[in-house]
This record gives structure tokens, C-alpha cells and sequence, in this order.
């Protein structure tokens, strides 16, 4: 039985050692048929979700670290429908470093979705505390506090982005995807913890506009 | 000059990334103070801001692979020699990088430094 997927490019961005490969890798059906263009030097990982308004799919495009010897070329950008950006809440350099990725994607992506994510909050030593965390607020993008270790709200980002590529709000994943099992666990409490502080740190004013991109 | 530019290109190399991909902080003996780094763009002159850009750069496992090495000598009088290599190279168990590299060497005494060093990601 054939039937109709909505095909997307993803862009997949940020520092080096944020944990993108990661976490694109924890979806077991991408994982399964994942192919790397040498050429490119690019990994387009399928990741498929059925939806109720039909089956999407993301083809994620994530690098082979060539971010680690400076910037990636346009032809990673070109014809992304959605984006997601990436920083590592243990590290404050890939925060400070996310309007540099927003910059690069915008210029080449006008207008497309973007989700900001944070990851391995799953690690206890968190840097990047969710009131730290702004840039989206200004950039009207969406922010997530995601662990790839533990799935910690893997299908978020991708559900916002679905939403806003159907143009429907509510718009709602109808299976889960098969992830890769969790390699660590985070504490309900904790989790609430962390969800209570994003909630205060979005309800707080946006910081002095002088300081443009925090 | 005694020394086949063919076969010293192919020792130093094996020698350069051998050593880069073991501890990349010992390839500052290669450099003087008037060599030039371009790394993917950005100039570094010195040894010393070279090594510092090397070292620095971001990931930890770093292996190269060499695909081929063509070298020339590079001047009338003989002794530099001019060497392209491509390759590719991993970081951190990632997939293959394409790159080429040049390097100008200069004989000095017994042996060579690295004038120039032009490094480039294909992908």
C-alpha cells in the first residue's frame, strides 16, 4: 500500500559536540536508512511520523562535524524548509554562538520554521539556565529543553515544525515513533522542575534590547 | 638537492599526520615565525599562532586518510618543494571529510619547515 508522504528538508545546526548526530540518530526508522553523501559531507536521516492530517516525513540533513573547522557551506542550507538549531545546556560557548547559527540559517533559509533546542539537560551540571535562555523570544522561534541520551521530548521540536508546515495548530502525531532506548532516565521531579523554570523565564520581560541578540 | 621531492613529500606527510592525529600540539617544530597557515580561510602566521589554531580547533579524534600526493620542486635553484595532498579525514567518528591541503617546504640545514600550509574541507 502506497501512500502520500509530505517530504521536508530539515537543517540541522550548531556547534560542534552539541549532541545533533545524537539525537537525530535516536529515531530507529531514520537510523535504519540513513545515507551519507560524501560529496557533500552530509547524513540526510528520513525521519517519519504519521500525523492525523497524514504521514510527514523530515529529511534531516546533519553534517560530518565540518562545523568544527568553521562555517558550513550554503549548499547545507539551500532548500531548507525547517530548521533546528542546537546548543548544549552544559556549555555556554554553544549558546553564546546560537544568534552566529540563526544568522547563517536566515540568510540563506528566509523565513522557515526554527526550533531552538537545548540539550543534555539530562546532565546535573547544567550551565544555561532556562532564564539565560532568550534568543528565541526575539527571533520568534520555539525553544525545547531536550535530553537525546533519554529521549527527553524528542518528538517536540518536530512536532511544532510539522504544525507549522501543515499550517494547523492542532495538528497531532497519532504513533510514536520507535526511538533507540533511553541510555539514561531524568527524575519526574526534576523534569517538573525544569518545565516550572521555563515557564517563569518566558513569563519574565525580555532583557534590555542594547544587548541585541541576548 | 640529493633528497627525490617525490619521496620527501611522501615522508613528510606521513610524518604530518601522524603526528597531527596523535597530539597535534608537536607540529609547531614544522612552522617558523614568517610561515602562514590558511585554515579553511582564516590566515595564522607564526608557529606559535599556528599550533594555537591547531590545537584549538574543536574536536578530539582526528584521523587522516591519503588519497594522493603530487609534489613539485619550487624554486629555479632547487631545494623547496610544493606538495598537494587530498584526502579525507574523520573527527570524532563522523563520517569521511574530503580536504586538500598544500605545503611550501624550505630546506633548513638537514631539513624541512613548512612555509606555507593551505588547508581546505571539500565538503
Amino acid at each position: 500500500m502506497s501512500q502520500e508522504v509530505a517530504a521536508f528538508k530539515l537543517v540541522l545546526v550548531g556547534d560542534g559536540g552539541t549532541g545533533k548526530t545524537t539525537f537525530v540518530k535516536r529515531h530507529e526508522t531514520g537510523e535504519f536508512v540513513n545515507r551519507y553523501n560524501a560529496t557533500l559531507g552530509v547524513e540526510v536521516h528520513p525521519l517519519n511520523f504519521a500525523t492525523d492530517c497524514g504521514n510527514i516525513r523530515f529529511d534531516v540533513w546533519d553534517t560530518a562535524g565540518q562545523e568544527k573547522f568553521g562555517g558550513l557551506r550554503d549548499g547545507y542550507y539551500i532548500n531548507g524548509q525547517c530548521g533546528i538549531i542546537m546548543f548544549d545546556v552544559t556549555s555556554r560557548i554553544t549558546y553564546k554562538n546560537v544568534p552566529n547559527w540563526h544568522r547563517d540559517l536566515v540568510r540563506v533559509c528566509e523565513n522557515i520554521p526554527i526550533v531552538l533546542c537545548g540539550n543534555k539537560v539530562d546532565v546535573k551540571e547544567r550551565k544555561v539556565k532556562a532564564k539565560t535562555i532568550t534568543f528565541h523570544r526575539k527571533k520568534n522561534l520555539q525553544y525545547y529543553d531536550i535530553s537525546a541520551k533519554s529521549n527527553y521530548n524528542f518528538e517536540k521540536p518536530f512536532l511544532w515544525l510539522a504544525r507549522k508546515l501543515a499550517g494547523n495548530p492542532s495538528l497531532e502525531f497519532v504513533a510514536t515513533p520507535a526511538l533507540r532506548p533511553a541510555e539514561t532516565a531524568i527524575d519526574p521531579e526534576v523534569m517538573q522542575a525544569m518545565q516550572k523554570d521555563l515557564e517563569e523565564a518566558n513569563a519574565m520581560p525580555l532583557p534590555d534590547e542594547d544587548d541585541a541578540d541576548f | 638537492m640529493s633528497v627525490d621531492f617525490n619521496t620527501l613529500a611522501k615522508q613528510f606527510c606521513e610524518f604530518y599526520y601522524q603526528t597531527f592525529d596523535t597530539d597535534r600540539s608537536q607540529l609547531g617544530n614544522l612552522y617558523r615565525d614568517h610561515s602562514m597557515l590558511t585554515f579553511t580561510g582564516t590566515q595564522h602566521q607564526g608557529a606559535q599562532a599556528i599550533v594555537e589554531k591547531l590545537v584549538g580547533l574543536p574536536f578530539g579524534q582526528v584521523r587522516h586518510k591519503i588519497s594522493d600526493i603530487d609534489a613539485q620542486p619550487a624554486s629555479a635553484q632547487g631545494g623547496d618543494v610544493i606538495v598537494l595532498v587530498t584526502g579525507e579525514l574523520c573527527v570524532d567518528g563522523d563520517n569521511p571529510l574530503p580536504y586538500a591541503q598544500v605545503f611550501h617546504l624550505i630546506p633548513d640545514g638537514s631539513s624541512y619547515y613548512v612555509f606555507n600550509d593551505i588547508f581546505r574541507l571539500n565538503a
